[in-house]
């Protein structure tokens, strides 16, 4: 069964450069509540669990009639390999999909619960959406993950519903996804597609927390003072996102083009430093973080090519901001535009799914003060095959930062005790020194993850 | 005289040799598999199926599918969408299959957790479908001319007057060597095939259970592959069809599969 799914499924983990979030801030994770804890928190927690379930039972209610309730319940458990052989994570998740449809219009809501071994409980909805449907137009409106590209985990055209990196790219594919609220409109024309994307406010990548196993490596020469006053985006109607694309899925080609005014989802870092005017030495740094806009246009293509897949994807931003060591640049960031782009193949040999990316970065008009290479290259290589009736499979799967020579390797074993009861063991491993891999040497784990589908 | 009469006889004779050819009515193997493979089936049709699969120790695994098909005019389009197991629900499968003879089908998959439609290489006709007896091309139409085909005998199966047609690939690469096809003779229906493997050793064989007259077409509803190699069994049932019911032209679309069964 899984083979449909997986074996043409290559990398469904996602692909980030380090240096777009290697100085990102924390967000904050849930505090913990006790039973009897009175505080303005915890309150809102308990009800919000309250709210969360009367919702279910509510919708349960709901006339059976087109309505349906499906999901999964899975506990994961990850352990570090050095050291003390701490946990790094003890999480058990409950994940719902509620849908209703009725003639031309249906509603899906997406709730989901983390609860972790030290009692924080995180609810959310990833998604909660409605959709219209006409003859040649489809409306979607609501918070809605919403994906573009043909690269496999990698952010090239796919840019418009925003990261969730708490856990690094260790999450499964529609958890690193957060959904954004947005107006969709499609337009159909035969195998042609228009599509349209209204965002009015924006929401900004989650990144680990200070203090977590994946906040990144900072490396400022003095402790560095966060000044949080310019973060925000303010919701208004200036401030929102526009995206558009033209699709078309032939015999020949399947293909994308867009173009997007958006906001960079990964916050700029502008430093000031203050230096002591007798000694000249650095005293102290103050990092402000500053969403700025970006104008991107791209394109992605997949074809076959005899019996492999080939796939590509780029796009141009215009308006990012890079830190710089240059003194004359102010706040030490340096405007430059920068293309990302992609080629891969899928492929199979002896009953191996195959599939490897070669994904480039460059800065254009390139300046060497910049922090970031001029150039910045990943490939990522996957190999899986399914034994046992596609009951069991064995996966691997890598990322090879080749400016750094770091890497992730993720060996994966996936078993289907029966159909919907999946066990799966697997391995992060971290090699490399430094780059985006390679600064988590010391987190390597071994983990598990048992899933219940319903 | 004698001239004559040789002549004579020669002519009755040669007169009479369509006669006897007539009289003998008996297909060659490649013209039964034609009739077989052109058996009319509708235009469209619609249905939902349910695959188990059983293992030696009894085990069941059970996979439901709701398919869709259509004829256009140089090509066949088929969108699969999964409901169970749970695990796959939403997923979708979408086939465009050419009547131009080398040009390979067109395949795509969306997956409901990534969002996304993929493009898929469609040279994984030996693979397993879904885990099932059934390989990607058992469940497809293999054209006549990719065997050379004789008639063995004739004899009768479940009651039916059946051809035996043994089939040979022309590619010796081709996952069977050899195939034997017992079709019933005024309906041209497979009632059973045996498979061989490379080495020539018996593989499996698929037994029709159930055929039905829908629409005034002959539709499989029933089969069972038997995995004679591995004792492991696959039983395909077809319910809630529908033939020549109307099924939109952009039901084939990359936007249909997103949107699954809504």
């Amino acid at each position: 069964m899984r083979t449909i799914i997986q074996k043409y499924l290559p990398g469904l983990r996602d692909l980030e450069s380090p240096k777009q979030y290697s100085y990102h801030t924390e967000r904050q994770r849930s505090i913990p509540c006790g039973k009897r804890d009175s505080s303005l928190h915890c309150v809102s927690l308990r009800m919000t669990t309250k709210l969360f379930f009367l919702a279910i039972m509510l919708v349960s209610s709901l006339p059976a009639q087109s309505l349906s309730i499906n999901g999964y319940v899975r506990n994961y458990v990850g352990v570090l390999t050095q050291g003390d052989n701490e946990y790094s994570i003890l999480q058990n998740t409950l994940n719902l999909n509620v849908e209703h449809s009725q003639d031309m219009v249906s509603f899906k809501a997406n709730p989901y619960m983390y609860y972790y071994d030290d009692n924080n409980l995180e609810i959310g909805l990833r998604e909660v959406y409605m959709d219209i449907f006409f003859n040649s137009i489809d409306l979607r409106i609501g918070k809605q993950q919403i994906i573009w590209g043909k690269a496999d985990g990698v952010f090239i055209t796919d840019i418009i519903s925003p990261k969730d990196l708490r856990e690094f790219l260790l999450q499964d594919f529609d958890e690193i996804r957060t959904g954004v609220t947005a107006v969709k409109a499609n337009y159909y024309r035969g195998n042609n597609t228009l599509e349209f994307v209204w965002i009015p406010t924006f929401t900004p990548t989650a990144l680990p927390e200070m203090g977590s196993l994946w906040f990144p490596d900072l490396n400022f020469p003095v402790q560095p003072v966060f000044d949080n006053s310019k973060k925000e985006v303010k919701g208004s109607l200036e401030n929102s996102e526009v995206f558009a694309k033209y699709s078309a899925l032939t015999s020949l080609v399947d293909f994308e083009i867009m173009a997007g005014y958006a906001w960079d989802d990964d916050p700029t870092m502008h430093i000031t430093r203050t230096i002591d005017p007798q000694t000249k030495q650095l005293t102290g740094l103050t990092v402000t973080p500053r969403h700025h806009r970006l104008t991107i246009g791209g394109g992605s293509f997949s074809t076959t090519l005899g019996g492999w897949v080939v796939r590509g994807e780029g796009a141009y931003y215009q308006g990012k901001y890079f830190n710089s060591t240059d003194p004359f640049d102010g706040d030490a960031v340096v405007k430059k535009d920068y293309a990302h782009y992609l080629l891969g193949i899928d492929y199979s040999l002896w009953d191996v799914r195959l599939s490897s990316q070669f994904i480039q970065q460059a800065i254009v008009d390139y300046d060497e003060n910049i922090t970031q290479d001029e150039y910045d290259n990943t490939v990522t290589f996957l190999a899986r095959r399914d034994f046992l009736r596609e009951t069991l499979t064995l996966e691997l799967f890598t990322y090879i930062g080749l400016n750094n020579e770091d890497a992730l390797i993720r060996p994966r074993l996936y078993y289907d005790l029966t159909d919907g009861f999946e066990i799966l063991l697997g391995a992060n491993i971290f090699t490399g020194n430094q780059g985006s891999f390679g600064q988590y040497d010391k987190n390597d784990m071994l983990y598990t993850k048992v899933k219940y589908s319903f | 005289m004698k001239n004559l009469k040789i002549q004579s006889l020669l002519a009755m004779l040669f007169l009479m040799l369509p006669l006897f050819s007539l009289g003998q009515d008996k297909p060659s193997g490649l013209e039964i598999i034609q009739n077989v493979y052109n058996r009319p089936e509708g235009n469209n049709i619609q249905s939902e199926l349910t695959m188990t699969l059983i293992n030696s120790r009894g085990d069941e695994r059970v996979r439901e599918i709701k398919q869709f098909s259509k004829e256009f005019k140089k090509v066949e389009k088929k969108i699969m969408f999964f409901m169970a197991p749970a695990d796959v629900r939403n997923t979708s499968f979408m086939n465009w299959s050419y009547d131009e003879k080398n040009k390979d089908d067109d395949q795509w998959i969306y997956l409901p957790a990534l969002k996304k439609t993929k493009r898929i290489s469609s040279d994984s006709k030996s693979d397993s479908f879904m885990g099932s007896d059934f390989t990607y091309d058992d469940l497809g139409d293999r054209h006549p001319s990719d065997d050379t085909h004789k008639l063995l005998r004739e004899e009768k199966l479940n009651g039916e007057d059946c051809y035996v047609v043994e089939s040979i690939p022309k590619d010796e690469e081709y996952m069977y060597s050899k195939t034997i096809t017992w079709i019933i003779k005024d309906k041209w229906i497979g009632l059973k095939k045996e498979f061989y493997d490379e080495d020539g050793e018996f593989l499996k064989t698929l037994s029709v259970k159930k055929y039905e007259q829908i629409k005034g077409f002959w539709i499989i509803t029933e089969s069972e592959m038997h995995n004679e190699q591995k004792n492991h069994t696959t039983n395909m049932k077809l319910q809630n069809i529908t033939i020549d019911g109307g099924i939109a032209d952009n039901k084939f679309t990359e936007r249909m599969m997103k949107r699954g069964l809504k």
